[in-house]
C-alpha cells in the first residue's frame, strides 16, 4: 500500500478531498494520513499532491508485515511470552533478563 | 466622506447616488479603488468584509460577522494573546527544506543501471560460452562498467539513508508546525465565540429593531436571531458595529441614505 502522511493544514485539507473523492483508491484513513490502493491511480493520486504540496508530504511503501518471513524467532517468542507473563507490573528489561529473551537494548540493535 | 462619480461630487456622512452605480462596483471602490469611482473615506475595517455591501444576494456569516463587529468595538479575548504569542512560537519555527529527490532519482538509476549491464555481462558471457565471435574486451569493458555502476548503487543507497534520516528531523519541525496552526484555529474560534457570546442579546435586540423597521412582524420568542434573513442579520450587525468607512446599501428597507445612517449610525452610501 501507499502511506501518504501531511504536514500542514493545506495538504491534510487536499488529502481529505482526494480520500473523498476517490474513496476506492483508499484503504484507510487516519486524519492527517492514509493508505491508498498500490495501483498507478494510487501512485497518481499519491504524487498529484506531493507534486502540489511539495515537503509538506511523504509517500512510503508498505508490505505485508509477515513475522515468521520478516522476523527472528526469538523475538516472536519474546513477545508471546512477555504477553503471558504472572506479573503485569514486570517491565520487559527484568523479565528478559530472567529468562533467555532478547533485551531491549539487543532488540533496538537488529534490523529486520 | 467623498464620492465622485462621472465628474460629479457628493460629500456627506450620507450619500445616495440615485441608481447610476453598481452596488458591487461601489463596494470594491471603498475596498480598492475603482475606474470611474472616486471614493474618499477612511480605510475599512476587518467588519467591512462581511458588511461593507448590504444587498439580498450578498451572504453573511452571521457569528463571524457579529464577532467581527465586537472587535470593531474594541472587545477582545483571552484567547487572543495566548493566540499571538502560539503565533510567535511559530514565526521562529524554521522548517528545514529537506527534498530527497534528487538522492531517490540517483538510486533508481544506478539500480536500473546495474540490472541492464548484469543482463550485458550474462549476454556477453554466454555468447563467448556458446563460441560466438564476441571480442572479451567487450565482455572485460561490460564487467568494469558494472562494477562502477555497483559501486554507485551502493554510494546512492548511502545517500539515500542519510537524506532520509535528515527527512525525519524535518518532518518533526513540520508536525510541530502543524500543531501549532491547529492550535492558532482553535484559539480563534474560541474566541470567535466568546465575542457572539458577549453580543448576543445586543444582537438579538438589533434584529427585533431590523425587522420592526422592515415593517415585519416580529418573530417568536424562540426564534433565532442568527436565522434571520442575510440583509437583517448585516443590519443589525452593520448597527452594532464601530464603523468608520461606509457602508454600500443596496436594499429598500430605508426611505434615504440619510435615515440608514442614523439609524445604523455609520456612514452610508447607496448606490
Amino acid at each position: 500500500m501507499i502511506l501518504v502522511v501531511t504536514y500542514s493544514r493545506a495538504a491534510r485539507l487536499s488529502l481529505r478531498n482526494v480520500c473523498r473523492t476517490h474513496d476506492d483508491a483508499v484503504v484507510t484513513r487516519f486524519g492527517r494520513a492514509a493508505l491508498l490502493e498500490e495501483t498507478a491511480f494510487g501512485a497518481f493520486q499519491a504524487l498529484r499532491l506531493q507534486e502540489k504540496h511539495g515537503l509538506d508530504v511523504q509517500l512510503e511503501r508498505t508490505e505485508p508485515f509477515n513475522e515468521f518471513s520478516h522476523v527472528d524467532g526469538d523475538v516472536r517468542e519474546a513477545a508471546r511470552a512477555y504477553e503471558n507473563r504472572d506479573q503485569p507490573s514486570t517491565p520487559y528489561e527484568r523479565f528478559a533478563a530472567g529468562r533467555d529473551l532478547p533485551s531491549p537494548d539487543a532488540l533496538r540493535g537488529r534490523e529486520l | 466622506m467623498r464620492v465622485v462619480v462621472d465628474g460629479r461630487v457628493h460629500e456627506g456622512r450620507a450619500v445616495d447616488l440615485d441608481g447610476t452605480v453598481a452596488a458591487r462596483e461601489l463596494a470594491a471602490a471603498i475596498r480598492d479603488g475603482h475606474d470611474r469611482i472616486t471614493v474618499d473615506c477612511p480605510d475599512p475595517g476587518r467588519v467591512h468584509e462581511h458588511v461593507g455591501l448590504v444587498s439580498d444576494d450578498a451572504s453573511i456569516r452571521p457569528r463571524t460577522a457579529l464577532a467581527m463587529a465586537a472587535r470593531s468595538r474594541g472587545l477582545s479575548t483571552p484567547e487572543d494573546e495566548r493566540r499571538r504569542r502560539v503565533r510567535e512560537r511559530l514565526q521562529a519555527l524554521s522548517t528545514p527544506e529537506v527534498d530527497g529527490r534528487a538522492a531517490r532519482k540517483r538510486v533508481a538509476e544506478a539500480g536500473s543501471d546495474v540490472q541492464r549491464l548484469r543482463e550485458r555481462v550474462a549476454e556477453l558471457r554466454g555468447r563467448l560460452d556458446a563460441g560466438d565471435d564476441v571480442a572479451e574486451a567487450d565482455l572485460r569493458a561490460a564487467i568494469r562498467e558494472l562494477s562502477e555502476r555497483e559501486t554507485e548503487r551502493v554510494a546512492a543507497r548511502e545517500e539515500l539513508t542519510a537524506v532520509r534520516r535528515e527527512q525525519r528531523e524535518a518532518r518533526a519541525v513540520r508536525r510541530r508546525r502543524l500543531e501549532l496552526q491547529d492550535r492558532m484555529e482553535n484559539l480563534a474560534r474560541t474566541a470567535r465565540s466568546k465575542l457572539v457570546d458577549r453580543l448576543r442579546s445586543d444582537f438579538a435586540a438589533a434584529v427585533a429593531a431590523a425587522r420592526r423597521i422592515a415593517s415585519e412582524p416580529p418573530s417568536g420568542p424562540s426564534a433565532d436571531p442568527f436565522d434571520a434573513e442575510s440583509v437583517t442579520v448585516a443590519l443589525a450587525v452593520a448597527r452594532l458595529a464601530d464603523v468608520n468607512a461606509p457602508l454600500v446599501l443596496d436594499c429598500d428597507r430605508f426611505e434615504t441614505a440619510a435615515e440608514a445612517a442614523a439609524w445604523l449610525d455609520a456612514p452610508v452610501v447607496r448606490p
